[in-house]
């Protein structure tokens, strides 16, 4: 029994150390790629940011909505309904815009790359790669986890641009709040320090959600059970990652 | 790489995968400018015998040399320049997903060469109408058959004009007809190019026919090696049985099991 | 050729989009157009108690903003809190025996500085320290009292 805990615990502890490697390797080969295979995150950035362009804006919308309907149905009892922008505002740009927009990316794109790169070891692509003297690491996963890191940070800021819209639709349109009131009080209550917790968190949530996504595609087993396995740990693993790590930033920051 | 009479030679490698020992003193020698075999039943690591060649695995002892050197000492840009003289055809071709024929088998030149747009172009065409596929340069690898994917991963193995050619089950599921084709090129393309073959398959009928030498890998050694003639009288019984596809033999028909009248009708009285 | 041109578009307004997003948010969200002024003058105040003042807190003079909190720190040999704060150069001419007092706007607002002018020919300028001022009012310490000795006019920390 304890034998057996510590051969998990140990177990993780190799996994979690290669990982690092693998990390420090994709980050060694960054700038190279950057200049001599711009077309490749390029078409990456297409990828996993422009074809997740429609989910974000639709969740947005209605997490954006949904915010404004909860904060002033609360507020109202207060006859502080003036304040909802202060709420929706706070929440978005803070919380939910990187962590729904995180969420929403490892289900929609992180599955995708991984999956992808699955079928591509699966189907020898890889080491065919290898074989014809390109390194795949290079080739398959520096692009598509630049692409990544480029494009959640965006779509954070398009969820979140939505998500006020959302809930401005929602407050002022639906129940009447003064739009006057809504911006200033919003405006007044939020400082740059707030807008820029919310851009380091994207940051953060892009490097990890692309990383978890490119590392399990990688060491998927190549089978098609395996594929499937990888993609389902994909999304598993980075929404605890984003949770944990988002517990951890607000805590430092605050 | 020079023109020795030995390409590559396998000196008592031993390799094993977790505690299961896949080879024990493994010795091999590979001619060059012949077309060798490697044959044997499943899972006796023919696949894992071309890692070992092209270090896409290491030995746990022992070593591998390809003209004349020990692999085991080139740093990465070395081996990379020892792969780019070889080309490998992986069993179900391994066609980059997301690019066309064309862009497939131009994908190592654009890689390793500063060829211009045209020299591409006619190079790839002409290896193309090598495997008689010039035809299908604009298709996607999605729209190709199981033997035209295979023929067209032929072409771009032979872009760079490699010296050394490795087939990974050339023969598995495809039709008569394919097989055929398949087995016509690799003989055309080793006498042609003048280059050496390796060919990993357990089809004996048809691998009989190209290759110039085979040996036969059985428990994690050669069990056999000749020209065909020869092994088709090989004493040993495993082999026999392999060469003739008889169902039963060494390798038993039964896999393990308990004894079948104590697992049928219970305990045995005393 | 069409498939390359679809790419560019989308990740043309992807970007664009991305981009436009993150301008709004850093411009039009925060409160930082509202005092931006380049040009102004330092002036420090000691309370013996700021309550919940934070930096960026503003600072008005009969209702209007005239200037930011930039630093809250502690003198621990006065054992005092020393605020600074500047002020838009435009207004120059406030007295330098003016009086500062921590308000609270509203019931349960956030607090700012509040600066009521006094009679001395001479002004604030960069540098002064500001002589007059009333700490935060703390609304426990109100509660703490009543529930002691009823309602009084007391005023909970004057200073000087």
């Amino acid at each position: 029994m304890f034998h057996d805990i510590w051969k998990t615990f140990l177990g993780f502890l190799q996994g979690f150390g290669a990982m690092s490697l693998f990390f420090l390797r994709l980050l060694q080969y960054t700038p190279a790629v950057l200049v001599t295979r711009f077309r490749l995150v390029f078409y990456q950035v297409y990828n996993a940011g422009a074809l997740s362009i429609v989910i974000i804006m639709v969740c947005g919308l209605f997490v954006g909505g949904v915010l404004g309907l909860q904060a002033y149905s609360n507020l109202e009892r207060f006859n502080a309904e003036d304040t909802t922008g202060i709420f929706a505002g706070f929440a978005l740009i803070k919380e939910i815009g990187p962590v729904i927009t995180a969420l929403l990316f490892a289900g929609r794109a992180g599955t995708a790359l991984a999956s992808e790169i699955g079928l591509m070891k699966a189907t020898d692509q890889l080491s065919a790669m290898e074989m014809m003297a390109v390194d795949p690491l290079r080739y398959v996963a520096v692009p598509r986890f630049l692409g990544g890191v480029i494009s959640v940070p965006l779509l954070t800021a398009i969820f979140t641009t939505i998500g006020l819209l959302g809930s401005h639709l929602v407050a002022v349109e639906l129940l009447g709040v003064d739009v006057g009131a809504y911006w200033q009080q919003l405006q007044n209550a939020l400082d740059m320090e707030d807008v820029m917790e919310g851009i380091y968190k994207s940051i953060t949530f892009g490097i990890i959600a692309s990383l978890l996504a490119v590392w399990e595609g990688y060491n998927s087993v190549p089978t098609a059970e395996g594929v499937g396995r990888a993609t389902t740990r994909t999304v598993v693993i980075t929404a605890i990652a984003v949770l944990i790590f988002d517990f951890m930033i607000t805590a430092w920051i605050l | 790489m020079t023109l020795s009479d030995t390409l590559i030679e396998l000196r008592d490698v031993d390799f094993s995968r977790g505690d299961r020992p896949i080879f024990r003193d493994l010795n091999l020698t590979i001619r060059s400018g012949e077309v060798t075999a490697i044959m044997g039943p499943s899972g006796t690591g023919k696949t894992t015998l071309l890692q070992l060649i092209t270090r896409q695995l290491s030995p746990d002892s022992g070593q591998v040399f390809v003209a004349g050197d020990d692999i085991a000492r080139y740093g990465i840009s070395e081996l990379y320049r020892m792969r780019q003289r070889m080309g490998m055809l992986f069993q179900n071709g391994a066609l980059l997903t997301d690019m066309s024929v064309f862009e497939n088998v131009a994908f190592p030149l654009r890689e390793h060469t500063k060829l211009g747009e045209r020299l591409i172009r006619n190079v790839v065409l002409l290896k193309l109408q090598a495997v008689g596929l010039r035809g299908a340069a604009g298709l996607m690898p999605s729209e190709l058959s199981g033997g035209m994917a295979r023929r067209v991963a032929l072409a771009r193995a032979i872009v760079m004009d490699p010296a050394l050619l490795i087939y990974d089950e050339p023969f598995v599921g495809l039709d008569p007809i394919s097989m055929g084709v398949i087995a016509k090129l690799i003989r055309q393309l080793n006498d042609a190019l003048g280059i050496t073959s390796i060919v990993v398959s357990h089809d004996v009928k048809e691998i009989g026919e190209v290759a110039d030498y085979s040996y036969v890998i059985a428990d994690g050694k050669v069990a056999a090696s000749g020209r065909p003639a020869q092994l088709r009288n090989e004493p040993s019984e495993l082999v026999r049985q392999f060469m003739l596809g008889l169902a039963d033999g060494p390798v038993a028909f039964h896999y393990d099991a308990p004894d079948i009248e104590e697992q049928f009708i219970g305990s045995k009285p005393d | 050729m069409q498939q390359t041109r679809t790419i560019e578009l989308g990740t043309g307004l992807f970007a664009l989009l991305g981009i436009g997003a993150l301008f709004f948010l850093t411009t039009q969200t925060t409160g930082k157009n509202d005092f931006s002024v380049a040009d102004t003058y330092q002036v420090t105040a000691r309370f013996d108690n700021v309550g919940s003042l934070k930096p960026r807190a503003p600072v008005s003079m009969s209702g209007v903003t005239i200037g930011r909190v930039t630093d809250i720190s502690f003198d621990s040999n006065a054992l005092e809190a020393v605020v600074t704060f500047v002020i838009d150069s435009e207004y120059d001419q406030i007295p330098d025996d003016s009086d500062a007092s921590i308000l609270t706007a509203g019931l349960l607002g956030s607090q700012y500085i509040g600066l009521t002018a006094g009679g001395s020919p001479l002004y604030l300028e960069d540098g002064s320290e500001i002589l007059f001022t009333q700490s935060a009012i703390l609304l426990e310490n109100i509660i703490g009292k009543f529930l002691i000795s009823g309602p009084s006019s007391d005023e909970d920390g004057e200073d000087d």
